[in-house]
């Protein structure tokens, strides 16, 4: 599903490198989970996948389902199934969260030949998602991702993801920020939505989300690389002892 | 603590008393009253000047002499006669700069009076070599950090101290006068490079008088090894006073430098028109702070300083940095907007101000950022005080032409009313040339609220106490930017700058 | 056609007797130059337009299918027989404009046909002001409006201005607003594209009257506008937004004046400029607030947009201020659209030019949704939709 081999990544405006060659690959059906430190180029990587700007790719590449990821728009990389949920949810003034939703969902299905949905069937399939995940009709009213709350912002990512029906999910730290409550109604989401077709890449910064998404995979990420990758059972050896041993390797 | 000692000072004073307005009795020596190309070959021969440095005023005076006196700006005054002024004015006993010993007391005693901090009088007064422990050190306090400091009296520059230890690192700081015999070349090239002989009005007039005022050269990579330093005093009668300064950081170097004006309490008013040049080039960084308390003039408006400057600063080469810091108390009329030329790709520049009026002072100050450079960056944060009959005008013009691209701008502009006779208005011009500028620009007027005022004055402070101290609070920002030094003594000023405003 | 009727030819200088034409010294003209822009002569008056013609372009009003009161003006002067005017209180003249600028002086050296309508109740249905222009040669042409809206009433008042030709439109309104009246206004700037719109606005309002104002300014090769409100008794309220929709090589420049002259009163100003191509707008807000106009509460800001790099935004958001005890403030922004804003909708799936129409269409919707009339805002909303597909680069 998506292969990454040697990625190297300098910030375009400090020319500081940030991901130093980082291989990862990920198969259809798979859960992967990347931990790692602070500072350590999670993010990073996300954006570069997802097409953000302000990011020198040097070397190495990245292919979803075999095409070159680094070539295409961010919005046609969403149209192959790529689907970013965001560390930090950008607020779009003026933009209604539904009509957003639509023109987004519409978009990919005209990208992939497929049929737009008509208003209505539109409608039946955000209430049905929202319903699920605890979104009211009250947020869907308010424009993208303004005056919700920092765990709404990352309920209603999870509602974009269950919408837009993705092949691969990047979620973000999508655990920061929620209490137990709201995190256990994420990842009943997230869980909704594996698929022998669907991959999933959860990036977190500590264990507990894992215990409700429970991955196939996990990687520790430090320095701008994955330093170690192993079984479920190295989520919580990380939880008891820290990434410091990683960082100073990595150093 | 700092606000302690603004509320004891508050209770201290006697209003309506201006604390710099006493005079020195030194014997002067002037040129001839009124302005002529005799007078500016009088000026340039007293001051041995080669010829190109004569003909350079020349023709800035026959600019002049073709210009009219702007009227944009929000300040009312009767017409200037220019030929009713005095254009030199020097201390007879000292016709140039000389070490300290040969100094005249009188002017050691103005300093003080001048509220020069006292570690530095001790120095100016010989009592202290520099790097020595100062005896009004809190014991384990430690050697507090020299500032070197050049003294303008009138039209001439007096004494400059810890020349040796600055000319250890490089750093030239001396008189315009000295650097013109000492180091012309340097004089040569830059002079004039950023704020042209016919720039404007008051920017020709300085071009073709000037007396004196201070040159800072700061050698590539060099970090200037402590604070730079000018006092400014008007003494002589109808005089005008007319400095130029120019300070230029070479590559990689940093300097910070601190101006401080007064003047004796007059019945007539006095012009001030300076010239203030900052060159910064690749890398360098040049902190410039003023603390202006010129004699506002009497709570009728009546006397005080007309303060016309023009100050601008170029940061002519990639990554260069000036910031201006201006505490502006004093001055009958203010005229005044320090600015940035942000000409090299990445530079940046910054305008932080505090401008307090009171009685009939009338303020137009402002700065304009002129964006020429890629990725180049400013930020203005402008905060006036109107009191009593005053008017306090905030101008500023931020641009970005066509080709800077990235620009960034940040303005914050606020206003604070003391009393319903005065005002405060706010013009600022914005223009943006290219889509890829970002300009942000906000501004607030309002009053100290009333809940403030009765919660402070519930804890026992006055009124004027508790306006000191809101008002403290309100310019905090820009006090922050001011050298350690001069903190604790701005505060002092601003309370006694609003004494009897309130009541 | 255009009938011989326009005959005098004026140049520029004598446009307006006695006011030359401002110079780009005079502050309030900083970066509009009118000696370079109005070179050519126009004759005075663009005289009698063919019936027609004048039929066609009503019908082409993008408000034309709205129930609205019409009211056509043609060439300055009002269109009797293109007009309801049943029911309605009109007599000839209008008081003189208080403001002596060179754009007031030239609708008076123009020799308009002034006219005053009053409005007494609640108006039937909203007033229409259709202004049309046509010329076939260089021609000028002002109307004179003046509006009386009684004590207590209110009025829905939409103005529009289009026109066909190299003209010159003057029209100057203004609006007197009784005690407690209230009055929506919407003005649509859409003149021709070789237009000169030179406009005055002069609004009084009385004791509580309550002001809803909204200008869209998408027309006309170059644009000035300046308006005036005053506030004359205390407790009114007004609410002043504009949007500028402009491409091309076209120059827009609004001068609003706030004045505040009496206590306790509100207003708000919110200005949303999108530029494109090599268009420049220019925004000049001032509120002055008089010595004892005390509890004053007045804010003002201006946003542009820029889509191309060429574009320009000028702005001076000024404050006068004369009593203490007030709340006035002012923001001003320039820039291109967010960079995030636009990646957020991209990694969603939508397209970048889709994307870029949302956030502009974002970004003027704000003054867009103050209007209060919905079939209004229905034509604003679409008129923003077109205007982006043409432009979209
Ligand atoms: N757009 C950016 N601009 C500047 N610095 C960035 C940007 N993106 C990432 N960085 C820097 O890259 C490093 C890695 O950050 P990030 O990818 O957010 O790490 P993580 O998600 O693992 O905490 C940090 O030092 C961060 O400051
Ligand atoms: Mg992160």
């Amino acid at each position: 599903m998506l292969d990454i081999k040697n990625l190297h990544v300098k910030l375009e405006d400090e020319g500081r490198e940030i991901l130093k060659g980082l291989t990862l690959s990920v198969k259809p059906g798979e859960v992967h989970a990347i931990m790692g430190p602070n500072g350590s180029g999670k993010s990073t990587l996300s954006y570069v996948l997802a097409g953000r700007e302000g990011y020198e790719v040097t070397d190495g590449t990245a292919t979803l389902k075999g095409e070159d990821l680094l070539a295409l728009e961010p919005n046609e990389r969403a149209a192959k199934g790529l689907f970013l949920a965001f560390q930090y949810p950008i607020e779009i003034p003026g933009v209604a969260t539904m009509q957003f939703l639509k023109v987004a969902l519409n978009a990919q299905r005209k990208a992939r030949g497929e049929k737009e949905l008509s208003v209505p069937e539109f409608m039946r399939l955000v209430k049905d998602k929202a319903q699920q995940l605890n979104v009211t009709q009250e947020m869907l009213k308010r424009p993208v991702n303004v005056g919700f709350s920092g765990g709404e912002k990352k309920r209603a990512e999870i509602l974009q993801m269950a919408v837009l029906e993705p092949k691969l999910c990047i979620l973000d730290e999508t655990d920061s920020g929620l209490d137990i409550d709201a995190l256990r109604v994420v990842a009943e989401g997230v869980n909704a939505l594996r698929a022998p077709d669907r991959a999933m890449v959860v990036i977190t910064h500590y264990q507990r989300l894992l215990d409700y998404i429970v991955p196939d995979v996990v990687h520790v990420m430090a320095n701008g690389r994955i330093v170690r990758t192993g079984g479920k059972e190295l989520a919580r050896e990380l939880e008891a002892k820290g990434y410091a041993e990683y960082v100073e390797a990595a150093e | 603590m700092a606000d302690q000692d603004t509320i004891d000072l508050v209770k201290d004073i006697d209003v309506d008393k201006y604390k710099y307005g006493f005079t020195t009795d030194i014997e002067q020596e002037f040129a001839p009253r009124g302005l002529s190309e005799e007078v500016i070959r009088f000026i340039s021969a007293k001051k041995n000047e080669p010829q190109w440095m004569l003909d350079w005023r020349l023709e800035a005076y026959r600019v002049w002499q073709t210009m009219v006196e702007p009227t944009w700006a929000k300040v009312s005054y009767p017409k200037i006669d220019f030929q009713s002024l005095y254009y030199y004015a020097a201390p007879k006993a000292v016709t140039g700069p000389k070490s300290l010993d040969e100094v005249d007391p009188k002017l050691l005693e103005t300093y003080a009076k001048l509220g020069i901090p006292l570690k530095e009088q001790e120095i100016l007064a010989g009592v202290r070599q520099q790097g020595e422990k100062s005896t009004l050190d809190e014991e384990g306090a430690g050697a507090t950090t020299p500032v070197a400091v050049d003294a303008v009296f009138d039209s001439v520059s007096v004494v400059t101290t810890f020349k040796a230890e600055l000319a250890k690192a490089g750093v030239i700081f001396c008189s315009i006068s000295e650097a013109l015999r000492d180091h012309p070349e340097l004089v040569k090239k830059y002079l004039g490079s950023v704020v042209p002989q016919g720039d404007n009005f008051y920017a020709a007039l300085n071009a073709a008088v000037f007396s004196d005022g201070s040159f800072v050269y700061v050698p590539p990579g060099t970090r200037c090894p402590m604070e730079l330093s000018t006092y400014f005093r008007i003494n002589a009668k109808n005089t005008g006073q007319f400095e130029r300064t120019l300070i230029i950081a070479d590559k990689g170097a940093y300097v910070s430098y601190l101006e401080g004006c007064t003047a004796p309490t007059r019945e007539e008013t006095q012009l001030h028109a300076a010239v203030v040049e900052l060159i910064a080039l690749e890398g360098a960084e040049i902190k410039y702070s003023t603390v202006q308390n010129w004699y506002p003039g009497d709570k009728d408006g009546k006397g005080g300083v007309y303060n016309f400057v023009t100050k601008r600063g170029d940061c002519r080469e990639a990554h260069a940095k000036i910031s201006w810091t201006q505490v502006e108390t004093g001055s009958a009329i203010t005229w005044k907007y320090p600015s940035c030329i942000l000409r090299g790709d990445h530079s940046r520049g910054e305008f932080y101000s505090i401008a307090i009026s009171n009685g009939r002072q009338q303020v137009d100050s402002g700065t304009k950022m002129i964006h020429l450079g890629k990725h180049t960056s400013s930020r203005i944060i402008s905060k006036g005080i109107a009191a009593g009959r005053s008017d306090n005008t905030y101008r500023g013009l931020v641009s970005a032409h066509r080709k800077a691209l990235h620009a960034r701008n940040f303005t914050q502009c606020d206003s604070l009313l003391i009393g319903d006779k005065c005002g405060a208005h706010t013009v600022p011009y914005l223009e943006a040339k290219t889509s890829t500028a970002q300009f942000e620009h906000e501004a607030t007027t309002s009053k100290i609220s009333d809940d403030q005022m009765f919660y402070v004055m519930s804890r026992g402070l006055s009124e004027e106490e508790a306006v000191a101290l809101i008002v403290n609070g309100f310019v905090r920002d820009v006090l922050q930017q001011l050298p350690m030094e001069f903190m604790a003594e701005t505060q002092k000023l601003i309370g006694i700058s609003l004494e009897g405003s309130v009541g | 056609m255009t009938s011989a009727a326009a005959t005098a030819v004026l140049t520029p200088a004598e446009m307006a007797i006695g006011t030359p034409l401002p110079t780009r010294r005079q502050e309030d003209w900083k970066w509009t130059d009118l000696r370079r822009r109005i070179e050519t002569p126009y004759a005075r008056g663009a005289g009698v337009a063919d019936p027609s013609r004048v039929a066609r372009l009503i019908a082409a009003d993008p408000l034309a299918k709205l129930p609205l009161r019409r009211v056509v003006f043609v060439n300055g002067v009002l269109d009797r027989s293109h007009s309801d005017l049943t029911g309605l209180a009109l007599k000839d003249g209008a008081p003189a404009l208080a403001e002596a600028e060179w754009l007031a002086a030239m609708n008076t050296t123009l020799e308009a046909q002034p006219v005053t309508f009053t409005v007494s109740g609640t108006a039937d249905r909203p007033l229409h002001l259709m202004f049309l222009t046509l010329a076939d040669a260089p021609a000028a042409a002002g109307a004179r409006v003046h509006i009386d809206v009684a004590e207590g009433a209110s009025l829905q008042f939409i103005e529009s201005h289009r026109g066909i030709g190299a003209y010159l439109a003057n029209p100057a309104l203004t609006i007197q607003l009784g005690k407690g009246a209230r009055m929506d206004r919407a003005k649509l700037e859409l003149e021709g594209a070789e237009a000169t719109h030179l406009a005055v606005a002069e609004l009084t309002l009385a004791a509580d009257a309550v002001l809803r104002d909204f200008t869209l300014t998408s027309g006309a090769a170059l644009n000035r506008q300046n308006g005036r409100i005053t506030f004359a008794g205390e407790g009114a309220d007004a609410r002043v937004t504009g949007a500028y929709l402009l491409g091309g090589a076209q120059h827009a420049d609004t001068r609003l004046v706030v004045d505040h002259q009496v206590p306790r009163c509100l207003s708000r100003e919110v200005f949303k400029c999108v530029m494109d191509g090599d268009a420049r707008g220019v925004f000049q807000g001032k509120v002055i607030v008089a010595p004892d106009a005390q509890k004053t509460d007045g804010k003002q800001s201006s946003h542009a947009l820029l889509l191309s790099e060429r574009a320009e935004f000028d702005a001076k958001p000024e404050l006068e201020i004369y009593a203490d005890d007030v709340v006035c403030g002012h923001g001003a922004t320039s820039g291109d659209l967010d960079h995030d804003h636009m990646f957020y909708l991209m990694s969603r799936g939508i397209p970048q030019a889709e994307a870029k129409a949302m956030l502009i269409a974002a970004f003027v919707g704000e003054v867009f949704d103050g209007v209060d009339h919905e079939g209004l805002r229905d034509v604003l909303t679409a008129f923003a939709q077109n205007w982006l597909t043409a432009h979209k680069s």
